[in-house]
């Protein structure tokens, strides 16, 4: 009696599935286990991972590793995929046209229009002249409130005030008549002294409306038509804010600018095309569909995706020795997104979101990694080991172990790095596509929208749902209902957003709201596996008509997420398509497809 | 090493002689900072108002020490910490802690008698903590333990991050400066302002509510 074993690296996990093949050619998997894959998938380093997976497995089986009679890899067909991000717009504001930032605690309410002046001018205003004060950093606030009622009590008209500390409640408070005031000004010496300015602060949980309109703004200045077309962008930026301040300068102008990033050539096996990235990810990806089969997609050299595409093909390239220039790019996802972008020309470090494209890119090359792992497995090893099978061949075969199925069928191999589908046939021929973009890519669009700058954070974003301790004996889940605890929570959770990850509540340091991270998330798994899991299903559906599929069985790691297999059923069900995850063997759940597939086809074949 | 009573005498009065010096050379620069004015309103009583946080102080703060353990006048420091508090919309209450001079015992009260359940411990050296009711006394919500390192912005954050919380928002932990030679540069006199503290408490004394001409 022999042990064999089948190992599937992926690009995130290595998984392993042992099995005992009697002479007779029966086969039983006798054990199975997971583990982080060590280095890029397809490079030697991967024998680490595949040992230590390897280990796990055997040992309570309480057999040595040189007793395996085969090991079997799977055929990643290796895939690469990269993930970056492009902005295409970007906003500038010329001459301190304006300020709308949002600072928490901004003073009063209502609008005040009048005309800048410094507060220790104040002295010198002119009877009969509305004015809008600037209170620079130095200034205490009570000093600040002081002057101003001083000043107000002697006959000067102040409408608003302009300030740089985050003073503006407390001064606020300290006056007789309350003015709207925008505080947290940062580069308050850039605010130009004489000229016409408007203050408006709303009250709470509410936006302001006049700044927000163009033709408000041109009643506040008197703008001519031809004027007020200008201030269309900055009435659009100051859209949503709490508080806002508009100066008119002579030559102040604020415009939203389109990023040149470069363009991309798809190369089909019919036709050719050309995609501009400041186009956005529809037109890309409109583009990609008419021109596919794809084979293979160009970046226009000096450009932002130029430089990333030349990174994936130098990396593909180290992996398997080749030279760059003979690796493709096959595939790219672009997904639309947004990017909080510092405005440039901005006095309080105002943010606006910028329009971004997230790309994906996926390199297809030969089978020669795998082999070279596998040799230098049977090195280390001492066991024969070969590469097995292709992936998404041995995928579906482990898939179909699932209780209740049966060609023909679908899956949907829903990983890391690549969103892979195939389809058996009744007569058991499988037809199988590789496509960039899947779990990396969600990590990545939810760090760019929510400008987290930490992937780590991304990824637990990703993966758990969120709560909201509210107080430290109890918490409120994303779905709002409310959990009780006897025992009081760590102290650090409280008032804190948290991902409830296995271990235990992990919590999040940012000012976003629950809803909004979440609706961010669900977003960015929409944007990638719905929109590849039909990409992928039209490409392998008989006649490219994924309503003639009746069976989808979700398997890999994102199928185990929370809410991806509820949206891709719920996509699917449109086309009259029933979608299940995959119960590998009846008890691995949608993992270790390929690796039981391996050792079922080896049996196969002894047979 | 033992350390005897003898040897704590002899560093401390040798610390004494070197402060004496430096006092000197300073006592130019350094005004005497000015005495704070409170008036007691009886007995400090816990709170029903979901919009206050309670600052509580120890019981020399104002009385026999006027500046922390860096010379920031402890009028400023309580001016900034009602300040943070005020600039988010909150209510502020000012108690007296007299029974015990511990500055996680001091906030841990100030945070039960606080109607959002947030309060604020400050020692007269700078030390500080915002604490929640619900939490054990020597937890806390965020933790100012190095006197010498706060700074009078801190105050102000401090009062703000507190306010946040009593509201129910996520405010990022103040940010607080670490250094490994703020303890041996320092702690000679930490210790003495500490004793100057402990002078004042009496066990059985309630905590006092307070109001100040700032």
């Amino acid at each position: 009696m022999a042990y064999i074993a089948g190992i599937d690296v992926g690009n995130n996990t290595t998984e392993v599935a042992v099995a005992q093949l009697d002479p007779g050619g029966e086969i039983t998997v006798v054990a199975s286990s997971i583990v982080r894959t060590v280095g890029i998938k397809g490079t030697l380093s991967n024998a680490r991972g595949v040992i230590e997976a390897l280990d796990r497995a055997l040992a309570p089986l309480g057999i040595p590793r040189k007793e395996l009679g085969m090991i079997l890899l799977n055929e990643a067909t290796p895939v690469i995929g990269d993930v970056a991000m492009e902005t295409i717009t970007e906003t500038v504001i010329t001459e301190s046209a304006m300020i709308g930032h949002n600072p928490a605690t901004p003073g009063g309410r209502g609008l005040g229009v009048g005309v800048t002046i410094r507060l220790d001018r104040l002295d010198e205003a002119a009877p009969g002249v509305q004015y809008i004060v600037i209170v620079p950093g130095e200034t205490d606030f009570r000093d600040a409130a002081a002057r101003i009622s001083g000043a107000m009590s002697s006959g000067v008209e102040i409408a608003g005030a302009i300030i740089r500390k985050d003073d503006a409640v407390l001064i606020n408070n300290r006056l007789h008549r309350p003015i709207p005031i925008v505080d947290e000004v940062s580069h308050i010496d850039r605010v130009p002294v004489g000229m016409p300015a408007a203050v408006e602060v709303a009250g709470p949980g509410k936006t302001i409306d006049k700044l927000s309109n163009p033709y408000d703004i041109a009643t506040l200045f008197n703008l001519d038509p031809e004027e007020t077309k200008k201030v269309v962008p900055i009435a659009r930026a100051l859209m949503g804010t709490r508080s806002a301040v508009v100066i008119k300068t002579p030559h102040g102008d604020i415009e939203e600018r389109r990023i040149p990033a470069g363009k991309i050539l798809l190369v089909g096996e019919l036709r050719k095309a050309e995609a501009a990235i400041a186009e956005g990810a529809e037109a890309i990806m409109a583009k990609v569909a008419g021109i596919s089969p794809l084979v293979e997609i160009h970046a226009e050299p000096g450009t932002n995706v130029g430089g990333m595409f030349e990174q994936v093909r130098k990396v593909m390239a180290d992996l398997t020795d080749q030279p760059a220039g003979t690796i493709r790019v096959r595939d790219i996802l672009a997904v639309d997104t947004l990017k909080p972008q510092q405005v440039l020309g901005s006095l309080a470090g105002e943010y606006s979101l910028g329009n971004a494209v997230g790309l994906a890119a996926m390199v297809e090359t030969h089978k020669l990694p795998m082999q070279r792992l596998a040799r230098k497995l049977e090195e280390e090893l001492m066991v024969p080991s070969c590469v097995g099978g292709v992936e998404a061949d041995m995928a579906i075969r482990g898939a179909l172990t699932t209780p209740g199925t049966k060609a023909p069928m679908a899956i949907l191999d829903l990983g890391g790095g690549s969103t892979d589908a195939s389809v058996i046939t009744e007569d058991g021929k499988v037809s199988s596509i590789h496509l960039a973009g899947a779990g990396d890519m969600v990590t990545l669009l939810i760090d760019t929208e929510l400008g987290l700058e930490d992937r780590d954070l991304a990824e637990k974003i990703k993966c758990y749902p969120l709560a909201k301790v509210e107080t430290l004996f109890h918490m409120r889940h994303e779905d709002g209902s409310v959990q009780f605890f006897n025992e009081p929570l760590d102290p650090r959770l409280f008032g804190r957003v948290v991902v409830l990850a296995e271990s235990g509540p992990i919590p999040l340091h940012t000012k976003e709201q629950p809803a909004r991270i979440a609706a961010v998330r669900r977003e960015a798994k929409k944007k990638v596996f719905v929109r590849n899991g039909l990409r992928a299903l039209e490409r392998v559906a008989p006649a490219g008509n994924i309503r003639l599929i009746h069976f989808v069985v979700l398997v890999g790691g994102s199928a185990l997420d929370f809410e991806i297999p509820k949206m891709i059923s719920d996509a699917l069900v449109e086309y009259g398509v029933v979608t299940g995850r995959a119960n590998v063997r009846g008890t691995e759940g949608p993992r270790n497809a390929v690796a039981t597939g391996l050792v079922l086809a080896y049996a196969e074949l002894q047979r | 090493m033992n350390i005897t009573e003898d040897m704590v005498k002899e560093i401390i009065l040798e610390v004494l002689q070197e402060m004496q010096k430096e006092g000197r050379a300073a006592a130019v620069q350094k005004p005497e900072a000015p005495a704070l004015r409170f008036r007691e309103v009886g007995e400090a009583k816990p709170g029903t108002n979901r919009n206050e946080v309670v600052v509580g102080i120890s019981p020399a703060f104002g009385i026999s020490m006027n500046k922390t353990i860096i010379d920031i006048p402890l009028q400023s420091v309580l001016k900034e910490v009602l300040a943070g508090i005020e600039e988010e919309g909150l209510k502020s209450r000012l108690i007296r802690v007299i029974r015990t001079a511990d500055v996680g015992f001091i906030a841990h009260e100030a945070a039960k008698l606080s109607g959002s359940g947030i309060g604020i411990g400050i020692q007269s050296r700078g030390t500080s903590v915002i604490h929640q009711k619900d939490l054990a006394p020597l937890q806390n919500l965020e933790l100012f333990s190095q006197a010498p390192l706060v700074e009078l912005e801190t105050f102000r954050a401090m009062g703000r991050n507190a306010a946040k919380y009593a509201k129910g928002e996520q405010p990022s932990p103040v940010p607080v400066r670490n250094d490994p030679m703020a303890r041996p540069r320092y702690q000679g006199l930490a210790a003495l302002i500490h004793n100057k503290e402990t002078q004042f408490v009496k066990p059985d004394m309630p905590s006092v509510e307070l109001t100040v001409a700032m």
